[in-house]
């Protein structure tokens, strides 16, 4: 599904990612861990497709498309999702209309027709009351005075309407209380299948108790140290970054 | 030959005086007062830009009285022209328009439609407005449809207790400059809205006076493609306890200019005064321009008063997140551009008239 090959980026001139190879394929989950710096975010931008990064090396195969020909709402269409570290804030613009405005971008790139009312309040209703999100809150303005933990529920939210092929969490449990940490995984878990994968970026092996990795990989200096299943997810916690580092 | 018009030589000091500078010469060249800073007068605004053909239809709003000339009555202006309610302000255009031409009152009250339409296009005369009651009324104001250009005086008095709902349409190939003037007794309550879009060239002045407990809504919503849209407010609060609350925003493109600039002027007597001020301009792109400028006075030493001013370019972060979501560029900056402004159209009351508005904007994103 998606194919990183011997990844080079930079940004204004400074090298962050520095030969990454990674394969994702159907129904996989992968954790990517890594300390700060080590280019995890840069990581999931670069394959979200934000301007300013400069791809200097190497390939992104996606569905066997060049993922880097895609503008960044292609991509999106095209079923890969991005749940951000720092959802932005979008004054004026109400929550359930931008939901509305997503799904039927993404019906109108599948050739369907808009969304009836009745069917997105239902759809909208169904994936809320899971995620603790109330009716109140889709009527405020999109992430605007959101607690930490709500924008993080209002990004599962998104990924659970748009049901996307690949989705890349960008430590989506940074923020989160015990309780929303629950929630959150659960609304992930729900949507795992045979059908998609996930990429789940993270520091901690804690949300990884919530969300099983098949695999989960060590970055560090823009690259990937280290590889293995969820049992190194947990050598990590016990060690630390630094020794597992070396030891790679 | 020009002259400069100095702020002495205002109508309070020698009216006649004054009229003879302004009116024999040409004085926009050099034209160097304060209030007019970004006006641009003196440029004759002509564009390669295709215009925009607009007409208001307002069909789709039922039961409108459309004022007429026969539900006018005199009333001479001239003799109080040497009356100057405001301090340490001027306008021309209040004076140049008083001298220039003959003025109509009319009195909302005689109405019982709830909505009524004064089209400029339909007068050549400056215009006297007033409310004594408080029963619900909006007042549209529609300079939309003038076929040459157009320099009145717009008067408004609310008597004590009296309330009115206001909305400006100020989309204009003509060159359009109007001086409002807004008077409100004890407790009387104004929710003004100015809604403007690609004019050739347009000026538009707020003057108002509040006595004791009143309120003052005044919101301008701009969206230009071209022309200089310049907007003037002076806010006087002469007695305790009111509030006035303005709200102006700005979208530009194309080489278009917008400029806000407002005072808020609080009397040495105007304890408990609550006063806000917001100018935000949005530019998209390299050849537009905004100008904004907040100015506060305030003489009493119990009073709230509060302003703010941005001029920015759209948030590209935030049309990343739209795409990230499947969203185009196209439609997120649409999007974004109806959230920047969408905030101004809750001044109007009337659902239909509300309704209009909205697809008005939509019409120019």
């Amino acid at each position: 599904m998606l194919k990183i090959n011997n990844l080079h980026v930079s940004i204004e001139g400074k090298q962050i990612i520095k030969g990454l190879s990674l394969s994702i394929n159907k129904g996989e989950v992968h954790a990517l861990m890594g300390p700060n710096g080590s280019g995890k975010s840069t990581l999931s931008y670069v394959l979200s497709g934000k301007e300013g990064y400069e791809i200097e090396e190497g390939t992104i195969e996606y569905n066997g498309k060049n993922l880097l020909d895609l503008e960044v709402d292609e991509r999106a269409n095209a079923g890969l999702f991005l749940a951000f570290q720092y959802p932005m804030e979008i004054p004026g613009v109400q929550t359930s209309f931008f939901l509305k405005t997503a799904i039927n971008s993404k019906r109108k790139f599948l050739g369907m027709p808009e969304i009836d009312a009745l069917e997105f309040a239902k759809l909208i209703k169904s994936q809320a009351e899971d995620l603790g999100i109330g009716s109140e809150m889709l009527k405020r303005d999109l992430n605007v005075n959101y607690s930490g933990g709500e924008k993080k529920k209002q990004e599962i939210l998104q990924m659970s309407i748009l049901k996307p092929d690949m989705a890349i969490l960008d430590e989506t449990d940074s923020g989160l209380d015990i309780d929303a940490l629950r929630i959150v995984s659960e609304g992930v878990n729900k949507l795992r299948s045979e059908q998609n994968s996930f990429l789940v970026i993270t520091h901690y092996q804690r949300l990884l108790n919530y969300i099983k990795p098949d695999f989960v990989h060590i970055i560090a200096d823009g690259r990937i140290v280290k590889s293995g299943d969820f049992s190194l997810a947990l050598e990590l916690e016990e060690k630390g970054y630094e020794d597992i580092s070396k030891t790679a | 030959m020009s002259t400069a018009v100095k702020l002495d030589m205002m109508p309070s000091k020698d009216i006649s005086d004054y009229a003879e500078k302004v009116l024999l010469n040409n004085p926009f060249e050099n034209f160097k007062i304060e209030n007019y800073k970004y006006a641009q007068l003196h440029k004759s605004i002509t564009s390669n830009v295709s215009l925009d053909e607009f007409k208001a239809d307002l069909s789709s709003i039922s039961s409108v009285k459309n004022i007429k000339l026969s539900d006018t009555s005199d009333i001479d202006l001239l003799s109080d022209l040497n009356k100057w309610n405001f301090n340490n302000a001027d306008s021309y255009f209040r004076v140049n328009s008083i001298l220039e031409r003959s003025s109509k009152k009319i009195d909302l009250d005689l109405f019982r439609e709830e909505i009524v339409c004064l089209d400029l296009s339909l007068f050549k005369e400056n215009i006297h407005l007033l409310k004594a009651s408080d029963s619900p009324k909006t007042l549209m104001i529609n300079n939309s449809n003038l076929s040459e250009d157009c320099a009145r005086s717009i008067i408004l008095n609310l008597s004590e207790n009296a309330k009115l709902n206001i909305i400006h349409y100020n989309i204009s190939n003509s060159k359009s400059f109007l001086y409002f003037e807004i008077n409100q007794q004890n407790n009387s309550n104004i929710k003004f809205l100015s809604f403007q879009s690609n004019n050739i060239h347009t000026r538009n002045e707020f003057f108002a006076s509040l006595e004791e407990n009143c309120s003052l809504d005044l919101y301008g919503l701009n969206i230009h493609n071209y022309g200089v849209n310049d907007n003037y407010s002076f806010i006087q609060h002469m007695k305790p306890s009111s509030q006035s609350r303005e709200v102006f925003k700005s979208i530009v493109k194309s080489g278009a200019i917008t400029n806000f600039q407002g005072k808020i002027y609080v009397d040495s007597i105007a304890q408990k005064t609550d006063g806000y001020q917001m100018s935000r301009s949005l530019i998209l792109d390299n050849e537009s321009k905004a100008n904004n400028k907040p100015e506060l006075e305030i003489y009493a030493d119990d009073v709230k008063c509060s302003h703010g001013s941005t001029v920015s370019k759209l948030n590209q972060d935030q049309v990343y997140y739209f795409k990230s979501r499947g969203i185009d560029e196209e439609q997120a900056i649409k999007i974004l551009q109806k959230a920047f402004l969408v905030e101004t159209l809750e001044a109007i009351e009337n659902t239909q008239i509300k309704e209009y508005s909205y697809s008005l904007l939509d019409s120019r994103l």
